[in-house]
């Protein structure tokens, strides 16, 4: 079993699927001193502009709304707060601290300053890493990937951001398509017909 | 003395129905109908269609936290969360586990819901008749005991529960899973068309699309429910009451003939037998609200508290005949609890079909009907056989997480469905053993001081070996139909998690060996009858929830003709 097929084994019970190669996007906008839009319950403000910043590189602003917008930080600092365990808010807050360790090794500053091209290549980086390593998960619940059973900091984060992004109402309606009352099942339909996935 | 007596006719009414789920609203439905003044007592709060609903219009971001429980709410739910669908949404509807302890002797999911309604506002609809190949299987085998009834005496009951409640599903003519009263099917996607040709063709199996309790067409008898908008948040309750609850169709139509006295808050804890009289004679509850016991009495006592429910208040009815429970003058109830197991088969890739989706949110899947143990078909491995439930879609967002791309492109690419994916699931029958049993804890308490429930239950070898099959076969036909990277799965449930626990007051021709007539009346207690899960004598493959509507209804019509004739006083 190669890591494409674990990561798709992996990924089944639960709706995902691997495909298509690594590509990074371009990122709209120029470097400014980043700035929180809302105030963080759980996060320190430096731990929040980590999470600000860093969802923003996962799914950033392009001609639609990108995490910020859709208010993904402070959806990740509500998770963190209220459905957490202590032990997964331990893990994940020291998850949170190495990845900044690294970026002010690398780039002699904390994540949320470094520039864009440094913020992707670190992201990358440990993104590939961590996707390379991967073996398989639960059938149920969340991502659990890792040789080592723990969850990557980076597929956690990536998780969260694409949760709390999709059930916002920024990106299921621009992004994706959302109808709360969509009449008959209909089963067959060309897809150009429908347009876009479905957000849920 | 006068006082007393007073008090005892303000609280005698012509018949009571313990609790409102999916039997007991049936139950009220039919007897009120029938002019019987009717007390309907029920644990929980009372819950009105649409006014008490308070998530069923809510987007995805109006629910906190993604839709997850906070860990704080999920303290409330140890046993209830083992099924991983409480959420924001539907919390309300699931007990509070702290406050209704019952113990295991091995594992045992009890997954309830105490309001109005019951499971009916939670309940996955699917809707299957059983045939005589169900109720005849007892006697073929030898196990457990005959049932009294054949598919005949219900096949009536059926049409009119069917009718009544709005089916939808295709007519096949499959001798052992017999049509119904069918409003219009809902459609199989393109994957799942291709699947039932390919199932024909290659195994002579039948597919069929999921026969549900939704409306696809309006019902001219109640025209206050509308057409399934395909939401698919059905659990929240449904503005439209466009699925069955008890809520929208049964309490209401029972509440309009003006003879349903619906009492909330009621905790039934056990039935009293008056020893002059040699008979029961209504019913003691506790008040959650304000701890005060009062007494009921009526002529006639509909037990649908739900099978494990019902079978406490017979156990914990104590009196000098019958010292053991009502009912329990064969030493049989509380014995033969049945589930069915679940959550085992196989999954598969798609290739193709790029340029084909759906709309709307189907809250329905496909259905194969059971083929083993039938016809030719006959295992040496084990006896009865199973159905598979599933459907085909496309992978959703939440597949990006382990796409190798982030940022502008993952975003762009996740605007488009995923690949296609397809997946079927068993639902395998469960015998009847007299060690799977329920027995009350005198000693453990609820928070109310009433005795709690020891459930002491397991699969057995039957089943161990029919789960296998229920596996490989699946994996088999996923194959077998040109699905690709077909992989099986096994999450080993415990029992209970089916959620259709049944059996511990079952129906039988002797007395001696069962604890219900074929009338679903109590043999000990003729005016006592029990019409929900508790009075089946074998589970079948089959969900079971409209053969205990069918059962109620028709014990009903029974209870009432009796009645006039004077044979229940
Ligand atoms: C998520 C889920 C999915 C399901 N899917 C399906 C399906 O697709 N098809 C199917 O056939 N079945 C399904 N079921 C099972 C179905 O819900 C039950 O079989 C059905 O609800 C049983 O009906 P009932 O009347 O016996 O009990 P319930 O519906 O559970 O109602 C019992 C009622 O009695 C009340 N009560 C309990 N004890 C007392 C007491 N001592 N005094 C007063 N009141 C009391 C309760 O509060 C409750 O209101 C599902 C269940 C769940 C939870
Ligand atoms: S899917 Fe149909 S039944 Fe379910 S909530 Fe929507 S409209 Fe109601």
């Amino acid at each position: 079993m190669n890591r494409r097929e674990a990561l798709q084994r992996t990924a089944l019970a639960l709706g995902y699927a691997v495909t298509g190669p690594a590509l990074i996007g371009m990122l709209n906008g120029c470097k400014a001193a980043p700035e929180l839009n809302y105030t963080p319950q759980f996060f320190t403000p430096e731990q929040a502009l980590l999470i600000a910043e860093l969802a923003e590189v996962l799914v950033p602003k392009t001609d639609t709304p990108g995490a910020k917008d859709a208010g993904v930080p402070a959806f990740i600092d509500g998770i963190l707060k209220e459905v957490y365990p202590q032990a997964d808010k331990d893990r994940f807050t020291k998850g949170l601290t190495d990845f900044d360790e690294e970026a002010k090794k690398t780039y002699g500053e904390p994540f949320a300053t470094c520039s864009t091209d440094e913020k992707i290549a670190l992201v990358k980086k440990h993104h590939e890493d961590a996707l390379s390593k991967s073996s398989g998960g639960g059938s149920v619940g969340w991502w659990r990937a890792g040789s080592d059973g723990g969850k990557p900091f980076i597929l956690e984060m990536k998780e969260l951001t694409l949760l709390g992004f999709f059930t916002s109402q920024a990106g299921a309606t621009q992004v994706l398509q959302y109808n709360q009352v969509p009449g008959p099942y209909k089963g067959c339909v060309p897809l150009a017909e429908v347009g876009k996935a479905w957000a849920t | 003395m006068n006082l007393n007596i007073e008090a005892q006719k303000q609280n005698t009414y012509d018949a009571i129905v313990v609790g409102t789920g999916i039997s007991g609203g049936w139950a009220a439905k039919e007897l009120t109908e029938k002019g019987l003044k009717t007390l309907v007592l029920e644990r929980g709060r009372d819950v009105k269609h649409q006014v008490d609903y308070p998530t069923m219009t809510k987007d995805p971001w109006q629910l906190p936290h993604g839709n997850k429980l906070t860990e704080e709410e999920l303290k409330f739910y140890p046993v209830q969360s083992r099924t991983y669908w409480v959420n924001q949404a539907n919390k309300h509807w699931w007990v509070n586990d702290l406050e209704n302890p019952y113990t295991e002797v091995k594992p045992f999911d009890w997954i309830r819901g105490y309001h109005a309604g019951g499971r009916s506002l939670m309940w996955g609809k699917q809707t299957y008749r059983l045939s005589d190949l169900d109720f005849e299987s007892n006697a073929k085998d030898g196990v457990g005991i005959d049932w009294p009834i054949r598919y005949k005496d219900l096949a009536p009951w059926y049409d009119y529960v069917e009718s009544y409640i709005g089916v939808s599903g295709q007519a096949e003519g499959i001798p052992h899973l017999p049509d119904g009263k069918f409003l219009p099917p809902m459609e199989l996607n393109c994957v799942e068309e291709v699947f039932r040709d390919k199932l024909s063709e290659k195994f002579g199996r039948k597919l069929t699309i999921g026969r549900v309790a939704h409306l696809t067409a309006p019902l001219p008898h109640d025209p206050s429910r509308g057409v399934c908008q395909s939401r698919n948040m059905c659990d929240r309750g449904c503005p439209y009451g466009a699925y069955f609850s008890s809520n929208a169709s049964t309490l209401p139509a029972a509440m309009k003939t003006g003879n349903m006295t619906l009492r909330p808050h009621s905790i039934v804890h056990s039935v009293i037998y008056d020893e002059q009289k040699r008979k029961a004679i209504g019913v003691r509850v506790l008040d959650a609200n304000t701890k005060e016991e009062i007494e009921f009495f009526a002529k006639v006592i509909f037990l649908n508290a739900s099978a494990l429910g019902s079978t406490f208040v017979l156990l914990n009815s104590i009196s000098s005949s019958h010292p053991q429970g009502l009912g329990n003058n064969s030493g049989h109830l509380g014995h033969y609890l049945m589930d069915h197991q679940y959550r085992t088969g196989a999954e598969a890739d798609v290739e193709g079909f790029e340029d084909k989706y759906y709309i709307g949110r189907r809250p329905n899947g496909i259905y194969i009907p059971r083929f083993r143990n039938i016809g030719n078909d006959k295992r040496t491995d084990y006896i009865r056989g199973f159905g598979y439930q599933g459907g085909a879609s496309r992978e959703s967002w939440a597949r990006g997480v382990a796409e190798m791309s982030f940022g502008a492109d993952l975003k762009k690419s996740l605007e488009n469905p995923g690949p296609w994916k397809i997946g079927i699931t068993g639902f395998g029958e469960c015998l009847p053993y007299y060690e799977n049993k329920v027995t009350i804890n005198a000693d453990k308490k609820d928070i109310y001081g009433l005795p709690t429930l020891n459930i002491d239950a397991e699969w057995k070898e039957n089943e161990k070996a029919m789960r296998k099959d229920m596996k490989e076969s699946a994996a088999e036909m996923l194959e077998g139909a040109g699905f690709k990277n077909v992989r099986t799965y096994d999450v080993a449930d415990n029992m209970g998690l089916g959620i259709h626990e049944m059996g511990t007051a079952r129906m039988g021709k002797d007395q001696k060996t069962s604890v219900l007539n074929k009338w679903n009346q109590v043999h000990d207690a003729p005016n006592v009858f029990v019409t929900d899960g508790a009075c089946m004598t074998s589970s079948a493959c089959q969900n079971p929830s409209l053969t205990y509507m069918a059962l109620t209804a028709r014990a009903a019509d029974y209870a009432v003709s009796e009645l006039k004739k004077g044979n229940l006083k």
